[in-house]
């Protein structure tokens, strides 16, 4: 979708925004449900679950079933991508570029075919997330409710993250933490016009999960206490270490992507491959297969899997969702993330154990405090992460463990490798949102329609004289050398000829500026400005990309009222009062 | 058993599915549009359904197993009135004997053959297909209608050994309340009505424990606050259910985490632990019996058992509710049945409000309606107020564990060899048979 809406389009009123993350809300809460129910749906007849494994009677065949369902998942997957442009499925970093480049759009077709490519590896044993497709689902469907009221990008931009606060309200049974999640991850702002709608769009989702569709809480944790205070403190180490895993494991993911393309398997075959090769691999360790809820409950049972199976079906996972990932299966991060700090969270619990001879009991906790210390820096959300402990066990004293580990897990990752896997994706794209929201929209921001022809042409031969006269004329202070080819070849300015008038008769060319900036014609709002610091004179010249052609120039003036604009465009959505 | 069924009975209707599988979620309920796009790709690559529905092995339960089943109908029919002139049939009805027996026959039998003249004979029936399978096999069916739990009426009818029934002429309730609606959630399947929902409880000796009592399942594994010996059923359902449970792992997670070896592990662990204590037993009335003797200090059991001894005999027992595992009974007819409209007729009048009202008047098992919940009343014999006494009260509710009849169905003959494999592995224990 390339369609740019104005900026300044008129904002819709605010009850028309509110009524628009309600409805979006109860849409995407339906289809949230929908899609987990789908995927145990499909887990069961699929043989992914444990439950249905263990239903089958036909045992002998279980091993092939194992190994053939996520590699013909993974030929479906492959399939439905050719039909993206990216030829990948999209996810949540499409979403926060969306809204922070301001486009306030998400394409419809390539959101439906990325939800389909996520249901198919997630129903076929992928080990990947849901909440990432179920996120972008939301957003895309938002985006959908906007565009039928032919909202302006500011509310386009909240339409999406309605949907993205109904999906994670819904999946987690958590309105608070989807409304977080929404401002912290998506939008980045807490602006009262955003807050209304999004708040109503969670409530929305809550409320239609909780009416239609009854399904038990999804992480329930009957009793959980902390029996030494001193415990607060290997929570926070616990943070800090926690960021150390997420990092290990967002470089496995990023890596297996840069290796996929160089094993020399077709796009087409490999999310197939990677099947293959997961199927094998849960032959000996199971618990890598799917979702893994079972493997996250028994990871808060003291004693359940003992410590070298911990660390082993640790690295499998980890392992095992970088392959999927990266070969091209369609899927979030949350959910392994998940699953690999609560088995952190039960090693480190285990060790507090073995030190301490026996605080076992509280292993629930540690395993909380683990899954809080490597998801939150993988999703760069702290708060929401927290929230999700709190909504999700309904027990304070966990959400203090919690917040202990989490206090230092976010710095530390920050630190480590970025903000969020979502942006350092989208870093490796091009949208660069360390430096804020302003740089990313002046990034998104083309200077095309700034640009204007070139006043005045000389060739680079004309004398000095000769200049001098024509820019008199034209009543220009500057003018651009342009060789008989069209090739920029430098700016002449009125004072630097006048300077060199008596020095005999030479060529303009030789009173060119040495360092005036140039941009090329594709260069973003961003790069202009950047140029435009060295810039003493009237204009930046526009080069071609790649050749020396002239296009046009781009004067001051036009950059930095675009500039301003863009900037005040930004402080209205995220100070909007309504 | 399907969605719903921790309220069984609803007093009130409580809305909560047990694990999201799909089985269990009505397709009403999950407004299956949605999701059909999915689930047609789902078939395509699934190994389908033919595979899935390979014979079973037989599920073999028994909710209040007589002490000896004779397997020959005993003939045991009240006083015929039948009507002058007509020639009324005569129907066979299996069903479990004991109190249980007692109790249909003064609720249900005897006021049918008063009011239509047709006479009951009662055949001695101990759970399980084994008998049904091989009478349908050699073409000798005797029995018209069997009184079945929910997992074996699901396989029997997989098997073609029952007939299906029509659930639309179901009478509705006083109220008015049509009958899909006065039945609670997953009790009306192809083969079979639900009439009641019995539970396995753990019960305990009001004497034992002066100034404590036991309130969680996991007392039962918790040998230091309470000591003494308990009575177990010889048979993997219930304990392993309950070993899981008492490591905090919620009820509706308590089968998919028990299809995996660690899970099966975990359980097995925690009955190691307290095995030393245990009385392996294997009749119903077992249980019961030895807490009232003060043989043992808690024991697992059916609840009508339970409470016909508190009841009847005034025995010191308290049921601890947290953890009871409901399932249901169902009314079903053979498929070689010879008078397959009287037993229909049957069904009809004995799944009806008044009748299934009447019948929890004897024993405390909650009706499959919520019409008849809530109109139970006082114990026949003793006047006590019944309703604290359903499995389905709401009190005695909130922590139940439904029990997974599809799972058992599929899986039980590999379950109750990993069991009896453990169980060999111990230390002998004592086990009471039936004849002791």
């Amino acid at each position: 979708m390339t369609d740019h809406p104005p900026p300044h389009r008129a904002e819709l009123s605010l009850t028309l925004v509110v009524t628009l993350g309600a409805g979006v809300g109860l849409v995407v809460g339906a289809l949230t449900a929908s899609f987990v129910l789908a995927i145990f749906a499909l887990n069961d007849w699929l043989l992914i679950s444990p439950r249905a494994r263990m239903m089958f009677e036909h045992r002998g065949w279980l091993a092939a079933v194992t190994v053939v369902v996520p590699m013909l998942g993974g030929l479906v997957v492959g399939l439905l991508h050719r039909f993206i442009a990216e030829g990948r499925a999209h996810g949540p970093p499409d979403v926060i570029a969306a809204v922070q480049t301001s486009r306030g759009r998400l394409p419809l077709h390539p959101g439906l075919l990325s939800a389909l490519s996520s249901l198919v590896s997630l129903g076929s044993g992928a080990s990947v997330g849901q909440y990432g497709p179920l996120v972008h689902m939301g957003g895309t469907l938002g985006s959908l409710g906007a565009r039928l009221l032919r909202a302006g990008r500011a509310d386009g931009n909240i339409a999406i993250a309605c949907g993205v606060a109904a999906a994670i309200a819904t999946a987690f049974k958590a309105p608070l933490a989807g409304i977080l999640f929404a401002h912290e991850v998506v939008l980045r702002h807490f602006a009262l016009r955003a807050f209304a709608p999004v708040a109503a769009a969670a409530i929305a989702g809550y409320v239609m999960e909780d009416l239609v569709f009854e399904r038990p809480p999804l992480f329930h944790v009957a009793a959980a206490e902390i029996l030494h205070r001193w415990e607060y403190l290997v929570f926070l180490a616990m943070g800090a270490a926690g960021a150390l895993v997420a990092a290990a494991y967002l470089r496995a993911v990023l890596g297996a992507a840069r290796l996929a393309p160089r094993t020399r398997i077709p796009a087409l075959l490999r999310p197939a491959a990677a099947g293959a090769v997961l199927g094998t691999a849960a032959l000996w360790v199971p618990d890598i297969l799917g979702i893994g809820a079972e493997t996250l409950r028994f990871a808060t049972i003291a004693g359940a899997i003992p410590p070298p199976e911990l660390a082993l079906i640790l690295v499998a996972k980890l392992l095992a969702t970088a392959l999927c990932l990266g070969f091209g299966f369609s899927g979030g991060v949350f959910s392994p993330a998940l699953l690999i700090g609560a088995l952190f969270g039960a090693l480190c619990g285990n060790a507090v154990a073995l030190l301490t001879g026996g605080v076992q009991a509280t292993m629930v906790v540690y395993a909380v405090a683990g899954m809080v210390a490597v998801t939150a820096p993988v999703i760069g959300a702290p708060m929401a992460t927290l929230l999700i402990v709190f909504e999700l066990t309904g027990s304070y004293s966990l959400t203090t463990a919690a917040l202990a580990s989490v206090a230092l897990a976010n710095l530390t990752g920050a630190r480590v490798f970025g903000r969020s896997l979502f942006d350092v994706q989208l870093r490796r794209r091009g949208l660069d949102l360390s430096a804020g929201r302003s740089r990313a929209l002046l990034q998104g921001q083309p200077i095309a329609p700034l640009v204007q022809p070139a006043p005045v042409t000389l060739p680079p031969g004309m004398s000095n004289a000769d200049a001098i006269d024509l820019l008199g004329r034209r009543g220009r202070a500057e003018g651009y050398l342009v060789d008989a080819d069209g090739g920029y070849r430098g700016t002449v300015t009125l004072a630097a000829l006048e300077a060199r008038r008596g020095q005999g008769d030479g060529a303009a060319e030789d009173a060119a500026e040495p360092a005036r900036p140039v941009v090329t014609a594709d260069s973003s709002l961003w790069m202009a400005v950047d140029q435009a610091r060295n810039l003493t004179g009237e204009a930046l010249p526009v080069v071609e990309r790649g050749g020396r052609r002239l296009v046009g120039v781009l004067p001051e003036v036009a950059l930095s009222r675009a500039h301003v604009e863009t900037l005040d465009a930004v402080r209205r959505e995220e100070h909007g009062g309504g | 058993m399907p969605c719903g069924g921790r309220s069984m009975v609803g007093v009130e209707p409580v809305r909560r599915c047990p694990a999201g599988h799909w089985g269990r979620i009505g397709p009403r309920r999950v407004h299956g549009c949605l999701l059909l796009p999915a689930l047609v790709l789902a078939m395509l690559f699934s190994p389908g359904p033919a595979l899935l529905a390979a014979p079973n092995p037989v599920y073999m339960h028994q909710p209040d197993a007589p002490a000896a089943a004779t397997g020959e109908p005993s003939v045991t029919a009240s006083a015929g009135t039948a009507a002058p002139g007509a020639e009324p049939p005569v129907l066979t009805i299996a069903t479990w004997g004991g109190a249980y027996e007692q109790a249909q026959r003064a609720a249900l039998f005897e006021p049918f053959t008063a009011r239509t003249g047709i006479e009951i004979r009662v055949a001695e029936y101990d759970g399980g297909l084994t008998e049904l399978r091989a009478r349908h096999a050699d073409g000798g069916v005797t029995w018209d209608l069997v009184d079945m739990t929910m997992s074996d009426t699901l396989t029997a009818c997989r098997e073609g050994l029952l007939r299906p029934l029509p659930q639309d002429d179901l009478p509705p309730s006083p109220e008015g309340a049509p009958a899909h609606r006065d039945f609670i959630p997953g009790a009306l399947t192809r083969c079979g009505i639900a009439h009641t929902a019995y539970a396995t409880v753990i019960a305990y000796d009001r004497r034992a424990f002066p100034g404590i009592r036991p309130e969680r399942v996991a007392d039962l594994f918790d040998l230091e606050r309470f000591p003494g010996r308990r009575a177990l059923q010889e048979a993997p359902f219930g304990n392993l259910e309950w070993a899981l449970h008492a490591y905090g792992v919620p009820t509706a997670d308590l089968y998919r985490l028990l299809s995996t070896r660690r899970g099966l592990r975990l359980a097995l662990a925690k009955l190691d632990a307290v095995a030393h204590q245990v009385t392996w037993w294997q009749d119903g009335a077992t249980p019961a019996r030895l807490l009232e003797h003060g043989e043992v200090v808690m024991a697992s059991g059916y609840n009508g058992r339970f409470f016909a001894a508190m009841a009847d005999r005034g025995a010191p027992i308290e049921i601890l509710w947290d953890g009871q595992i409901q399932e249901l009974e169902n009314w079903t007819i053979t498929a070689g049945s010879r008078h397959p409209a009287a037993a229909l007729r049957f069904i009809r009048w004995a799944t009806g409000t008044d009748a299934l009202t009447r019948f929890a008047r004897h024993l405390p098992y909650g009706p499959a309606r919520r019409s008849a919940s809530r109109r139970v009343a006082g114990h026949v014999g003793t006047g006590i107020d019944m309703q604290p006494h359903l499995p389905t009260h709401p009190s005695n509710d909130r922590n139940a564990i439904v029990k997974d009849v599809q799972w058992y169905a599929r899986t039980h003959d590999r379950i109750r060899a990993i069991f009896r494999r453990w169980l060999r592995a111990r230390a002998p224990t004592p086990v009471l048979r039936p004849d002791q």
